[in-house]
C-alpha cells in the first residue's frame, strides 16, 4: 500500500466517521413529536401537509403528526383523547367551543411574541372571535361569514333581477319561486333552511345582527331573543312556511342542484356550488347582505383558531410551528394556501389581499369583513348548547306550533337558566 | 390465603379468573363510574365537583326535555314490539312450511350485516319527501306523498318501520329456532283430531315457543329502550324532536354539551325503567306458565 493510498484511506476512515458522529448526533436529540388536530380531511389539509414536510427538513428533531377528526365529531375526541391523556398538541377548534376549553385550563395562554403576531395581523372580526373575556387564545385561521346566497337564474326566471333588500321583498320573490308536484311537495323552493344549527340559529343571529340587535347582551349574562326585532324577525320566518313558500321537504342541500331560490349560508360552500354548477358558477350564484329594514345591515362571522393545548410538552415548539405556517413566505402562508384552496377566508390581512377573492362572490363576503358589517359570534358559555335549545323554539315557530312572542320568551328562559348555571 | 389459592377449591376460580376480570373492568367499574358520575357536575375537563342529587331533581322537575324524550322512547320500544315481534313470529311460521328455509332466511339475515349508516342512507332515498322512491311510487297511483321523515306525526312510525326491517332477521332466526325444538309429533296429533294451521299456530305453537317470545320480546325491549344509532343517522332526532329518545338526548347530553354528570343520571333513570319494565314482562309471562317449560 503506498503513501497515497493510504492517505486516501485516511480520509475515507475520517470523513466516514465525521459523517457518523454528525448523523449519531442528530439521532442523539429527542425527536420531538408535535400532534395537530383538525377537521380538514386529507385533500383538503394537503398544502399543510406539504408545509410539514418543509418545516421537518428545516428542523431537524421536530415530527408533526396529522390527526383527523370530522367537525361533528372533533369536540368529543378532543375531550376523549384528554380524559385518555393522549391529547393532541395543537387544535384547530370553533370559536364557540373555546370559552368551555379555556375556562377547564385545557388551553395554553399564546406566549407574547405571538399575541403581538395576531394582534398585528389579523382583522379586528378574527382577533374577536379567538377572545374570551379580554384573552386572546390562538391564531385565528378560517372566517366564515353569512349571507343572502341566491339563485340569479331562479330570480330571473320569477321576473326578478336584483336580490331583496328587506324580508317582505324576499317572501314576495321567494313566493314568485317556490312550485309544487301534484302531491302538494316543493320541487322549487323560493327559500330554505336546513337541518342542522347552523341552517337556523345563525340565519337567526344573522338577521338579528342586520338589524342592529346582538343576539346577547354585552356581558353575555342575558339574551335579546324577546326584542321586538328578533320577534319580528321570528314572524317574518313563519310566513315563509304559513304561505308555503318553503317547507321542511327541501333544504339548504337543494341549493347545488339548482331548485331553491334563495337561503342564507356561509361562504366556505364556494367550493361546494363550483363543483355543482361549474362554468355557470358566476351567472348563478349571487350573494347579497342580509335582507334588514335598515339601510345600515348586518350580519355574523364565525371562525377557527389554533390553540395549544396546556399539558402539551411541546408548547414552546408548537407555537413557533404554527406562527411559521400562519407567516406569508413567498405568497401565501401555509393556512392561507389551505383556505385558498377550500374557496374560504383567512383571518390573516396579508393572506386575505393575496387570495382568490376578486370574483363576485368572494368579494361580497371581504366587503362584509371590511366594513365591519361582519360581527363575531358571541363566544357565550355552553354556546352549541344554547344554539340548540333556540333552534328547537324556532323549529316549533315554523310548525305554527307557537307564536313568535312566545317561542322566544320560552327559548329566552331556558337559555337563561344555562347561562345562569355556567356562570356559578 | 396463599394456601387456599394454592388448593383444589381455588382452582374453578382460577378457571373463571379472566372473566371475572373482563366483568368487573368493562361492567362493574363502568357501572360504579357512573354512578358516582350521576352525583356530580362533571365536563370531563375538570375534576366532578359533588352536587348530590341535583341531577336527578333537574331531570325529573325542571327539565323540559326529559319526558318527551322518555315518551318517544317508550314510543318507539312499544311500536319494535307490536309490529316487529308479531311480525318475525309469523314470516319465521310461515318459512317453516315452505321450501328454500336457509334462503330465506340468509336474505331476511341481510339487514343485521348492513352498516346502520348504510342502512339509514338507503332509506333516506326511499323516504324523501319530493324525489323519495316511495312518493315517487305513490304519485305514479295518484296517491298523496306524505312527509315520511319530515312530517312530525308519523316520523317515528317511519323509524320503527325501518328498525322493524333492521331487526327481523334476527327475531326470525330465534323463532326459526324455537319452532324447529318444538316436537313435530304435537303437530301429527293435532292434524289428525281435525286441527286447521291457525288452530296448529294458536294452540300449539304459540304456548310452546312462549320461552322464545318471553327472550325476544325482553331483549327487543331493552334494545329499543336503549337505542338512538338509527335516529342519529335518519332524522338527527327531528322533526320537532319528535325521534329524539331518551338515549339520543343524552348522547348529546354528555357528549354535545359536556354534561357528563346529568347524563349519566339519565342513564340511569332510564336503566331503571327498563329494568321495573323487564320485570313486569317476566312476572306477565311467568304467570302465563313459562316456568313449566
Amino acid at each position: 500500500m503506498n503513501k497515497l493510498t493510504t492517505s486516501k484511506l485516511r480520509v475515507a476512515v475520517s470523513a466516514l466517521a465525521l459523517t457518523a458522529a454528525a448523523t449519531s448526533s442528530v439521532f442523539a436529540q429527542d425527536t420531538k413529536t408535535i400532534t395537530i388536530a383538525t377537521h380538514y380531511n386529507d385533500e383538503q389539509i394537503a398544502p399543510i401537509t406539504a408545509c410539514f414536510e418543509a418545516y421537518e427538513a428545516e428542523h431537524p428533531g421536530i415530527d408533526i403528526v396529522h390527526q383527523q377528526a370530522s367537525y361533528g365529531d372533533f369536540l368529543q375526541t378532543i375531550l376523549t383523547s384528554r380524559v385518555g391523556g393522549t391529547s393532541p398538541d395543537i387544535y384547530n377548534i370553533y370559536s364557540i367551543w373555546a370559552p368551555q376549553l379555556a375556562a377547564a385550563g385545557a388551553l395554553e395562554v399564546p406566549p407574547q411574541e405571538v399575541l403581538d403576531f395576531v394582534n398585528a395581523n389579523y382583522a379586528d372580526g378574527s382577533v374577536g372571535a379567538a377572545t374570551i373575556d379580554g384573552q386572546l387564545w390562538g391564531i385565528p385561521t378560517e372566517l366564515s361569514v353569512y349571507m343572502l346566497t341566491y339563485n340569479k337564474k331562479l330570480l330571473a326566471e320569477a321576473g326578478y333581477d336584483a336580490p331583496p333588500a328587506t324580508w317582505d321583498e324576499l317572501l314576495e320573490i321567494a313566493a314568485a319561486i317556490s312550485k309544487r308536484n301534484d302531491q302538494g311537495n316543493l320541487t322549487q323552493a323560493g327559500y330554505v333552511y336546513g337541518t342542522t344549527v347552523a341552517n337556523a340559529t345563525h340565519p337567526f343571529y344573522s338577521q338579528m345582527y342586520s338589524e342592529g340587535v346582538s343576539p346577547f347582551n354585552e356581558d353575555y349574562s342575558a339574551t335579546n331573543f324577546t326584542s321586538p326585532e328578533a320577534v319580528a324577525i321570528l314572524e317574518g320566518q313563519r310566513a315563509l312556511f304559513e304561505q308555503g313558500i318553503t317547507g321542511p321537504e327541501m333544504t339548504t342541500d337543494d341549493f347545488p342542484s339548482g331548485t331553491v331560490g334563495m337561503y342564507i349560508a356561509a361562504n366556505w360552500l364556494k367550493s361546494t356550488y363550483q363543483d355543482a354548477f361549474g362554468d355557470e358558477f358566476e351567472e348563478t350564484v349571487g350573494i347579497a347582505p342580509i335582507p334588514s329594514s335598515r339601510d345600515d345591515w348586518g350580519t355574523m362571522l364565525y371562525s377557527f383558531l389554533w390553540a395549544v393545548d396546556s399539558t402539551s410538552d411541546v408548547k414552546a415548539e408548537s407555537w413557533e410551528l404554527l406562527q411559521w405556517l400562519n407567516t406569508p413566505q413567498d405568497g401565501l402562508s401555509c393556512t392561507g394556501q389551505m383556505l385558498n384552496g377550500m374557496g374560504a377566508l383567512s383571518g390573516n390581512i396579508a393572506d386575505l389581499g393575496m387570495m382568490d377573492v376578486d370574483d363576485e362572490f368572494s368579494q361580497a363576503y371581504v366587503e362584509a369583513i371590511e366594513s365591519g358589517a361582519a360581527q363575531t359570534q358571541p363566544n357565550v358559555p355552553q354556546a352549541a348548547e344554547i344554539d340548540r335549545v333556540l333552534r328547537s323554539y324556532i323549529e316549533q315557530v315554523w310548525a305554527g306550533n307557537f307564536s313568535a312572542a312566545d317561542a322566544l320568551a320560552e327559548a329566552d328562559a331556558e337559555i337563561q337558566a344555562i347561562l345562569d348555571d355556567a356562570a356559578m | 390465603m396463599i394456601k387456599w389459592l394454592g388448593s383444589s377449591k381455588a382452582t374453578p376460580f382460577w378457571f373463571l379468573a379472566p372473566v371475572i376480570a373482563f366483568g368487573i373492568i368493562f361492567f362493574i367499574l363502568p357501572l360504579g363510574f357512573a354512578l358516582f358520575t350521576s352525583f356530580t357536575r362533571w365536563d370531563s375537563l375538570q375534576p366532578p365537583r359533588w352536587v348530590g342529587l341535583d341531577n336527578y331533581l333537574y331531570l325529573l322537575t325542571s327539565d323540559r326535555r326529559f319526558f318527551p324524550t322518555l315518551f318517544n322512547t317508550l314510543y318507539f320500544a312499544a311500536g319494535t314490539l307490536a309490529i316487529g315481534v308479531p311480525l318475525s313470529l309469523g314470516i319465521a311460521f310461515a318459512f317453516t312450511q315452505s321450501r328454500f328455509q336457509s334462503l330465506w332466511r340468509s336474505l331476511y339475515w341481510l339487514p343485521m350485516v348492513t352498516n346502520v349508516v348504510a342502512v339509514a342512507y338507503i332509506w333516506i332515498f326511499v323516504l324523501a319527501p319530493t324525489h323519495g322512491l316511495l312518493n315517487r311510487l305513490l304519485a305514479m297511483a295518484g296517491l298523496p306523498g306524505p312527509g315520511w321523515l319530515t312530517d312530525p306525526s308519523i316520523a317515528m312510525l317511519s323509524v320503527i318501520l325501518v328498525f322493524v326491517w333492521m331487526q327481523l332477521g334476527s327475531n326470525m332466526l330465534l323463532f326459526s329456532a324455537g319452532l324447529n325444538n318444538i316436537d313435530e309429533s304435537y303437530y301429527e296429533a293435532a292434524r289428525l283430531d281435525g286441527a286447521g294451521t291457525w288452530q296448529v299456530f294458536s294452540t300449539i305453537t304459540i304456548p310452546l315457543l312462549r320461552p322464545t317470545v318471553m327472550f325476544v320480546l325482553i331483549t327487543n325491549l331493552i334494545s329499543g329502550m336503549s337505542y338512538f344509532t338509527l335516529m342519529l343517522v335518519l332524522t338527527e332526532g327531528g322533526p320537532l324532536g319528535r325521534t329524539t329518545v331518551t338515549a339520543l338526548y343524552m348522547y348529546e347530553m354528555a357528549f354535545a354539551d359536556l354534561r357528563l354528570g346529568r347524563a349519566s343520571a339519565v342513564a340511569y333513570i332510564l336503566f331503571a325503567l327498563v329494568f321495573v319494565l323487564t320485570l313486569i314482562q317476566l312476572r306477565f309471562f311467568r304467570q302465563g306458565g313459562v316456568d313449566a317449560h
